[in-house]
């Protein structure tokens, strides 16, 4: 068929066969009865009321860290183990804060678990809530997923109808209130403490850590930040057993993985398949091949803030978090960008930058006029007035936001810029006029 | 006890506190912008970086790791931390910018990126002389800028309140401003607008920012983006002289700096005190700049009839004189002697020794006490910064309707400071075929209706001390002069920056601002000399050291122990505290 398909075919025979748990192709899933229908809520009857296999919620917790769910929102730590850092209960409040803000350029995964299957998120959620003793859940959700938030909210006042959240959840003692909140259009409030800044009230400013949302979180409480897709992995476990969930994918980083494929592809979407899937499977078989036959050029991983890699450093690489690191990028949140032979680097990267500056929030000197900084050295490479001496002060700039900032933005725009560049220095070269006078 | 190593040289310490705060307190120095010590530390500004280790522990055994050369191991955070914000730990190696390239480029690079969408405009900021970016950019900050590119634009001279103005183009968003009106004034009143290099302070749309404190947020500002809307554009920081003194228009006895040209207050600034005001002080309080420079009395002056609508200026001979024969051709018990709570202790106790041994009588005073209008922190229900000190002194308290009785009753009346129709207390008519004699030191109403006024020296021209209502005993400096004193000859005044050629730039010609004016305790010795008395007070310091003897609780209090202390706590019971 296309390129790539012989060699790697021995290598992932069963990704094809492979069965959807997170997205499964089964129609009106978004609906309660439908859902319950399929074996919905059966995980959490089984938490509530097994007491023989869940004889208490820190047995839930230890069967998740077992599962080894790293943490799909960028940063790939173990859900379980993040779940065991909260405090024993005091009788006071506690929160699970569930980061559905996803706005990562190249990032749209969160949006098909809204959009096809609510009910499992939900279902995750709670018994999240359950297994931490958490009396409320917050949903923060992107402000720009108009239609999503309408059909989560029908979702979560199905669910408080039929009795799966609010009092008494299934006839159980158990009791949890969840809460929608939308966003609005800040990429900031997507960083945990940001988020809790916002659901707060007040301006999506990065909080200093420590102290650490577990210790003090969303209004000084404990409290636990999860990616939608993290605690949508949970019911599955739950029901299979951690084991079921580590023999899918690679051992390091497993479970099934939604990647979300942009760019230069003939099918965009996002697909449900095991971790550590094959990067040019994913290009020619999964998205069916680069659009009008072309060569591939490069790729973005995970998300517009991982650092770039070339069509050569592509080969035979596989898309997990160890693989990913040992190519020089990241996984970040499986959400692959792809570009064909004819892409403007230099750019591409201006636009990247764009972002970052537009959306900095302006708490740390060296991001707030860093990413300003970046981009308008860059509209300058842009116009065919930079010279080379600006490329030396680009790499100059990013490391001076490296590890300087409370929160990741600062890196998240300074990689890109500094990766970019050291891997495509000759395409930049060639738009930039010479220049003698060193950076220093 | 807890031990640490900052910069080679190792110290002790207990508790946990924060680097920052550790190592200013040990006399050496990190650059920093959003940290203040009496709010939270958001660690925005990323200024005051140190590198951070930790000495290695065996977990085992609790011995320490030790390298091929025998030295402690020490694993140092993989980032450069913000001592700000950083906990003190046992076994913590700390390298500031004196011993690490590393801090020291990071400090660079800091003020290079703040730098790159500043103004830079200093020739024509106010903020210029006093400005921690900018002496921080000498110290600490890189030689020139590579940024070439345009700036960011903001708003510029918004008036965000009635008194502050912003310009956000100069504004570093080290974010005190909002901190002091969330964490202090609690007003709640400014917020960060708008994201990355467009943000900038503001208030709610339609509000306005006129919180009684909000002129504290100039203070705090690192840059002049905040800048006093009265004193804009008014004086260079380096042409002022900086005067302590105190805030007189309340109660709490804020300590305050008075900031001079050419004999003219020019702005009130709050000095640090951490017994009274802390960091701050009232909007109210820096008002008195207008009392300070506008509408004095300057020159005695009489109404030679009492039909006469105006008064006509007169010798200081023929002022005193004129009181000598009043006060003889009037039966004593016909005249009325008033102190006043707005007057110093000097003032009032330079008085009462006249009136007694004169007069023949005790002075009283009537409090000005509003209630209500304290707010708990700054502000206070007595309006009088001396109600303490007349109390003190013994002097008789009379209430409001006691003291229209006294008046009403009395032929001859002396009184100094208050503006007892202003307050509604009496009325002109009330003063009607009276004879009244009135120490003051600005044209009041009081001034307007007197027989006689005598202008006095007001906080800003002499030295006099002032007890609050927490029983705080402070004092003032001369911070302006008048006719007859000479800033050069008087040790007690401040005086100018050095230029760059080493003279000092107060070089003052202006002879309109100086007031005719003499402290009460000079007229009552001049008084006590017509009567043949010999008592003779110079200086406030002259009064002050009769009452150390006189009073118990004044004992040992001086002015050299005031300025020791920062004010001393009176106890009429107790001892006095040991120090401050």
């Amino acid at each position: 068929m296309r390129r790539g398909q012989q060699k790697l075919e021995g290598q992932m025979s069963d990704w094809r066969s492979y069965e959807p748990t997170l997205i499964p192709n089964i129609g009106g899933l978004y609906q309660l009865d439908t859902y319950r229908k399929h074996g919905g809520y059966e995980a959490l009857y089984s938490v509530l009321h097994d007491s023989k296999k869940w004889p208490d919620p820190s047995s839930v917790v230890q069967e998740v860290k077992d599962a080894n769910i790293r943490g799909r929102g960028g940063a790939g730590f173990n859900a379980g183990l993040k779940w065991s850092f909260m405090p024993p209960t005091d009788g006071g409040p506690r929160y699970l804060a569930c980061n559905g803000d996803e706005s990562e350029p190249g990032t749209f995964k969160d949006r098909k678990i809204f959009e096809y299957n609510p009910f499992l998120f939900i279902e995750g959620a709670t018994i999240a809530a359950y297994a931490m003793s958490i009396t409320t859940i917050y949903v923060y959700i992107r402000g720009e997923y108009r239609s999503w938030i309408k059909k989560m909210e029908k979702a979560i006042s199905d669910a408080y109808d039929a009795g799966l959240l609010g009092k008494n959840i299934m006839g159980s003692t158990f009791s949890v209130d969840l809460v929608l909140h939308s966003g609005a259009g800040a990429y900031i409030c997507g960083e945990e403490t940001s988020l809790l800044e916002s659901l707060e009230g007040k301006r999506g400013y990065p909080r200093v850590k420590p102290p650490f949302p577990a210790q003090r979180g969303l209004w000084g409480r404990p409290t636990t930040i999860n990616n939608i897709e993290t605690l949508s992995n949970v019911p599955g476990v739950i029901r299979n057993g951690a084991t079921w969930f580590k023999s899918i994918g690679v051992e390091s980083h497993p479970g099934p993985i939604l990647y979300g494929i942009s760019g230069h592809v003939n099918r965009p979407g996002v697909y449900e398949l095991p971790s550590g899937m094959p990067v040019m499977t994913l290009i020619e078989e999964v998205a069916q091949g680069i659009k009008n036959g072309k060569k591939l050029k490069a790729i973005i991983p995970g998300g517009s803030s991982t650092p770039i890699l070339p069509a050569k450093d592509v080969e035979n690489l596989t898309m997990d978090a160890d693989a990913l690191r040992g190519a020089g990028s990241m996984m970040g949140t499986a959400g692959l960008v792809v570009m064909d032979e004819d892409t403007d680097i230099v750019e591409t990267l201006w636009r990247i930058s764009k972002f970052y500056h537009h959306e900095s929030c302006g708490q740390c000197t060296p991001c707030r006029e860093g990413t300003g900084w970046l981009e308008k050295i860059l509209e300058k490479v842009v116009r065919g007035e930079g010279t080379s001496r600006d490329l030396d002060l680009l790499l100059d700039i990013t490391s001076q936001m490296e590890g300087r900032t409370i929160c990741a933005l600062a890196d998240a725009a300074a990689w890109p810029v500094r990766y970019t560049i050291s891997r495509f220095r000759d395409e930049f070269e060639a738009r930039c006029k010479p220049s003698l006078v060193p950076v220093g | 006890m807890a031990e640490i190593v900052i910069d080679g040289k190792s110290y002790s310490f207990e508790g946990k506190p924060k680097l920052l705060d550790f190592i200013l307190s040990k006399d050496k120095e990190v650059p920093f912008f959003c940290y203040h010590p009496s709010m939270s530390a958001p660690a925005n500004c990323r200024m005051c970086m140190v590198k951070v280790g930790q000495y290695v522990k065996n977990r085992d055994t609790g011995e320490y790791e030790l390298d091929e050369h025998g030295e402690r191991q020490i694993r140092w955070f993989p980032k450069l931390q913000t001592s700000c914000n950083m906990d003190m730990m046992d076994d913590m190696i700390v390298h500031t910018h004196e011993t690490d390239d590393l801090v020291k480029r990071a400090h660079k690079d800091t003020l290079e990126m703040i730098l790159i969408n500043h103004p830079l405009d200093c020739p024509i900021c106010d903020q210029a002389g006093e400005c921690p970016l900018q002496i921080q950019t000498y110290k600490y900050g890189p030689e020139g800028s590579r940024f070439e590119v345009k700036k960011q634009h903001k708003p510029k001279h918004v008036e965000l309140g009635p008194r502050v103005t912003l310009d956000a183009e100069r504004c570093i968003n080290c974010t005190r401003c909002t901190r002091f009106t969330d964490e202090i004034s609690q007003s709640h009143q400014l917020t960060i607008t708008r994201r990355g290099d467009k943000n900038h302070p503001t208030t709610a749309p339609g509000a306005v920012f006129d919180d009684p404190y909000s002129m504290n947020t100039i203070d705090l500002c690192p840059v002049g983006a905040l800048t006093s809307t009265d004193f804009r554009f008014k004086a260079r920081v380096w042409e002022m002289n900086q005067t302590p003194g105190l805030d007189i228009t309340n109660g709490k006895g804020v300590n305050v700096d008075l900031w001079t040209r050419d004999n003219l207050v020019l702005r009130i600034t709050p000095r640090h005190n951490p017994h009274v005001n802390d960091y701050w002080m009232t909007d109210k309080g820096r008002d008195a700049i207008h009392l300070y420079n506008e509408n004095r009395l300057s020159t005695p002056s009489l109404r030679l009839h009492p039909k006469d609508k105006d008064l006509v200026m007169t010798s200081w001979d023929n002022a005193l004189q004129t009181i000598q024969e009043i006060v003889e051709s009037t039966d004593l018990k016909q005249i009325l002697s008033l102190g006043s709570p707005y007057a110093s202790v000097e003032e009032n106790a330079a008085w009462a020794q006249f009136s007694q041994s004169i007069l023949k009588q005790k002075p009283s005073y009537t409090p000005h006490v509003e209630k209500g209008t304290g707010d708990g922190f700054l502000l206070v229900d007595d309006q009088a910064p001396n109600t303490a000190g007349c109390e003190l002194l013994g002097l008789k308290k009379r209430t409001k309707a006691a003291l229209k009785k006294a008046v009403s009753e009395a032929k001859v009346i002396f009184s100094n400071h208050d503006d007892y129709i202003e307050r509604g207390w009496i009325t002109k008519e009330d003063l009607k075929g009276k004879t009244w004699i009135y120490f003051g030191t600005n044209m009041t109403q009081m001034a307007d209706a007197a027989t006689l006024t005598v202008p006095i020296t007001c906080a800003a021209e002499h030295t006099a001390s002032y007890i609050n209502v927490d029983q705080r005993i402070q004092r003032t400096y001369p911070a302006k002069e008048t006719k007859y004193t000479n800033r050069r000859l008087d040790l007690e005044m401040s005086e100018g920056r050095l230029d760059r050629f080493g003279t000092k730039f107060d070089h003052w010609v202006n002879e309109d601002n100086k007031i005719d004016c003499k402290p009460l305790w000079e007229i009552v010795s001049e008084l006590f000399s017509l009567w043949g008395n010999t008592i003779s007070y110079r200086h406030g310091r002259d009064v002050l050291e009769t009452l150390n003897q006189n009073i118990t609780a004044l004992d040992g209090v001086t002015y050299q122990a005031m300025d020791d202390h920062r004010g001393i706590l009176l106890s009429t019971s107790e001892p006095q505290e040991a120090s401050a």
